[in-house]
C-alpha cells in the first residue's frame, strides 16, 4: 500500500545527505565515584538500596525487608527464595497475584540509577511489571558511568526484549503530585552484592 | 475559534490559570537542573540535532534498512501514508485476531489519526492506560499537553470522574488513592486484553528494533500482557545505530520532567514466542513537511514537551487552546503544515521569545520558524480588517521618525493622566490583568541624550 509512495516522496522531498558524526566520548568523561553516584541516583528515582553484608544471606534480608510476600517469583541465580515456579509457558495472567519477584541485574548506569535486565534474566517478559514489588540483584562492581558505556556493554547481546528499569512505577498525572505504584511494580530495591 | 479566543476563555478561571502556569513552570525549573547536572549537556544537544539531520537526509534508506531488520527478527511491517490507512492497517490486524478489547499506551500519532473513535465505530473497546491519558478518555477530552496528558485537569475534578467511572468514594481527590484505583482497574484491563497497542519513541535502523519509554509501566503491561502487540510510528522515529540511543535516552527524560531516566525504557527487538509484534509506519503529511525546507527540522522533535513548559503563551492559555494533536510551540509549527486555515492563528501564540529553542534537546529553531510560518499566513490567509489596519498604521509610524515621536510621546502622556476606565478599558489588551508600568517623561532617546551632555 503506503510503502512506495512514502518511500518515493521522501526521495523527492529530502535535502541532500548531511554527515553523521562520531561521537566523541571524551566530553562525557568524568572522575565520579560510580558506586556512590549509582546508590544516590537509585534513591533519587524512588528505589530502595540494600548493600548486603559479607555475613549477610540474601533470602533472610529480602524476607525481612517484604514479610508479607507469600507468592514469591525467585531467580536459580541468586537465591532460593522463590515460592511460584514459572517458565516460558506461565501465561502473564496466572502472575496477577505475585507478591514479590527477585531478578539479577546485569549491570548499573551510574547517572541516572538505571539497570539492565533482558529476557534472558527472566523468562516471562511481563514479570518485572506486573510483580507488585520487585527486587533487582547487582553485583556492585558491575556499574558503568553513563548510558553511551551501557550501551557498548549491551551491543554484543542476543537481541530480543530488555530495558533500562530505573525505580518503582510512577505517575504525577493527577495534578503533579508524584505518587509511587502506578501501572508497574509498587516498589524496587536494588540489593547490592 | 482562534488561539486568542480559546485562551480567553481558559483565562476565565484565574486561579486555575495561574496553577497551570506555576506548575508547568516548576518542571520548566526541574528541566533545568537535571540538565546542568550533565557534563556535555550542550554537546549532546548538538549530536542529536545533528544525527536528526543526517536521518532526514537519508531516511528512505533508513526506513528500508529497518524494515528488513526487523523482518528478519520476526516483527510484521506496515506502511501507511494517511491517517485514514493507518487505522485501516490496525483494524484488520485486530479483525484478524478477533481482537475486541485493547489496551492502548500513549502514543500521539494514534491520537493525531484518531483511531480511538475508529476502533470505537468497529465496536472494539479501547483503554487508554497512561493515567493522564485515562483521565481525559474518561472526560471525553483530548490530551492537554503531549507528557502531561491532564495536567488542565484539577484533583477534584479526577475525584468526580473516577466516582462516576469507576465508583470510587469522594477523597477530595487524594492522588494516592485515586492513583491506585486506577491501578486495580488498569490491571484487569491489560489481563483481558486481546491486544495492545503502543507508540514508539526511537525506532533504530541498525538492529530493527523499537524502544518505548514510559514511568506508568502501561506499555509493558499491555505489550507483554496481549496475544498481539501493534506498535505505531511516524516515519521520522528513526535513528540510525543503536548507541545513538544513549545520546537521545540522556536529553528525553530530563528534558520532560528532570528525570535522568523514564523508569522504563524498553527495547523491543523480537515477538515473544507464539505471539504477535507489528509496525506500522506512517507518513500522514510527515513527507509534505519533509519538502518544507524552511520547516524540515520540526521532524527532529522528540515528544519531550520541553517547549509547552518553558512557553509563556502556553502556560497561560492551556494544551486546549491550540485546538491541535500536538499543542505548543511544536505543534504551532507542525500543525499550520497539515491545515494552513485551520491553524493560521498559532504561529502568532507566540512571543517569540526564543525559550523553546534554547530548551529544545534536539535545537529546533522553533521560533524562527514560527516567524517564518506567519510570513506565509499573513500572504496566504485572510487576515482580520482591525489587524491588517492597525499594522499598516504601525508601518507608516514606525518609518517615520516624527509621527514615531509624536506617538511615543501621546502614548505617554495618555498613560500618566487619561482616567483609569480609559486605560485599562477593553481596547487595551495589554491592560487586562496586569497594572501598566509607571511612565517617566522621557522616552530612551531623550534620556541618553541628556546623560550624554551632563558626562560632557
Amino acid at each position: 500500500m503506503g510503502r512506495e509512495a512514502i518511500l518515493k516522496s521522501i526521495k523527492q522531498n529530502k535535502p541532500a545527505l548531511l554527515p553523521l558524526h562520531e561521537i566523541n566520548l571524551e566530553a562525557f568523561s568524568e572522575e565520579v565515584n560510580l558506586l556512590d553516584t549509582f546508590k544516590s541516583n537509585v534513591e533519587l528515582v524512588g528505589g530502595t538500596i540494600q548493600e548486603l553484608k559479607k555475613n549477610e544471606n540474601l533470602t533472610t534480608e529480602i524476607n525481612k525487608r517484604y514479610p508479607k510476600a507469600k507468592k514469591i517469583v525467585g531467580n536459580s541465580q541468586t537465591s532460593d527464595i522463590g515460592t511460584i515456579p514459572i517458565s516460558k509457558e506461565t501465561e502473564p495472567h496466572q502472575l496477577e497475584n505475585i507478591d514479590l519477584a527477585i531478578i539479577k541485574g546485569e549491570f548499573g548506569v551510574a547517572e541516572n540509577g538505571a539497570i539492565w535486565i533482558s529476557e534472558q534474566d527472566f523468562p516471562i517478559r511481563v514479570l518485572p511489571f506486573i510483580t507488585n514489588d520487585l527486587v533487582i540483584v547487582l553485583e556492585k562492581e558491575n556499574l558503568c558511568l553513563h548510558l553511551h558505556d551501557a550501551y557498548k556493554k549491551i551491543a554484543g547481546r542476543e537481541r530480543s526484549f530488555g530495558l533500562f528499569i530505573s525505580g518503582p512505577s510512577k505517575t504525577a498525572d493527577i495534578e503533579q503530585c508524584l505518587v509511587i505504584g502506578a501501572q508497574g511494580a509498587m516498589s524496587l530495591t536494588v540489593v547490592l552484592i | 475559534m482562534s488561539h486568542s479566543e480559546k485562551a480567553a476563555v481558559f483565562n476565565k478561571n484565574e486561579a486555575k490559570v495561574n496553577w497551570h502556569d506555576k506548575a508547568l513552570w516548576y518542571v520548566r525549573e526541574k528541566r533545568d537542573n537535571a540538565a546542568h547536572g550533565v557534563k556535555g549537556w550542550e554537546y549532546l544537544r548538538e549530536l542529536a540535532s545533528g544525527i536528526k539531520a543526517n536521518v532526514l537526509s537519508n531516511l528512505d534508506d533508513y526506513l528500508i534498512e529497518f524494515e528488513a531488520n526487523a523482518l528478519a527478527n520476526g516483527i510484521k511491517v506496515h506502511w501507511a501514508s494517511s491517517a485514514e490507512e493507518h487505522n485501516q492497517i490496525v483494524s484488520k490486524i485486530l479483525e484478524d485476531k478477533k481482537a475486541k478489547k485493547v489496551v492502548k499506551s500513549k502514543s500521539m500519532l494514534t491520537e493525531e489519526c484518531h483511531l480511538n473513535p475508529y476502533l470505537e465505530n468497529k465496536g472494539i473497546e479501547v483503554v487508554d492506560t497512561d493515567l493522564g491519558e485515562y483521565i481525559v478518555q474518561i472526560a471525553k477530552e483530548s490530551p492537554s499537553h503531549i507528557v502531561l496528558p491532564a495536567i488542565h485537569k484539577t484533583k477534584e475534578e479526577v475525584d468526580e470522574l473516577f466516582q462516576e467511572h469507576l465508583g470510587t468514594t469522594p477523597s477530595n481527590g487524594n492522588p494516592e488513592y485515586l492513583t491506585n484505583e486506577a491501578r486495580k482497574h488498569l490491571r484487569k484491563k491489560f489481563l483481558q486484553a486481546d491486544a495492545a497497542i503502543t507508540g514508539v519513541n526511537f525506532a533504530i535502523a541498525e538492529t530493527g528494533g523499537i524502544v518505548v519509554c514510559t514511568n506508568e509501566g502501561n506499555a509493558d503491561m499491555g505489550s507483554h500482557s496481549a496475544p498481539v502487540h501493534i506498535a505505531c510510528m511516524g516515519i521520522e522515529k528513526i535513528i540510525p545505530k543503536e548507541e545513538h540511543l544513549g545520546i537521545f535516552l540522556r536529553l528525553l527524560a530530563r528534558s520532560a520532567t528532570g528525570q535522568p531516566i523514564t523508569t522504563y525504557s524498553s527495547h523491543f527487538n523480537k515477538p515473544t514466542e507464539g505471539r504477535e509484534m507489528h509496525i506500522v509506519i506512517v507518513d500522514n503529511g510527515r513527507t509534505e513537511q519533509l519538502s518544507r525546507e524552511d520547516f524540515r527540522a520540526s521532524l527532529h522533535c522528540i515528544r519531550c514537551g520541553a517547549c509547552m513548559n518553558t512557553c509563556p503563551i502556553y502556560r497561560r492559555s492551556g494544551g486546549h487552546s491550540y485546538d491541535a494533536t500536538i499543542p505548543g510551540p511544536i505543534g504551532s509549527i507542525l500543525s499550520p503544515g497539515k491545515d494552513l486555515t485551520k491553524h493560521s492563528s498559532l504561529p502568532f501564540a507566540s512571543t517569540l521569545c526564543g525559550s523553546c529553542s534554547n530548551v529544545c534537546p534536539v535545537k529546533i529553531n522553533i521560533h524562527e520558524q514560527l516567524y517564518s510560518w506567519r510570513q506565509i499566513i499573513t500572504k496566504d490567509v485572510k487576515q482580520p480588517l482591525v489587524k491588517k489596519t492597525i499594522l499598516k498604521i504601525a508601518g507608516v509610524v514606525l518609518s517615520n521618525r516624527t509621527l514615531y515621536n509624536i506617538g511615543g510621546k501621546s502614548a505617554r502622556f495618555m498613560l500618566k493622566y487619561a482616567p483609569r476606565f480609559m486605560v485599562y478599558s477593553k481596547l487595551n489588551a495589554w491592560g487586562k490583568a496586569r497594572e501598566l508600568p509607571e511612565v517617566k517623561n522621557q522616552n530612551f532617546d531623550d534620556w541618553y541624550k541628556e546623560k550624554r551632555k551632563n558626562n560632557g
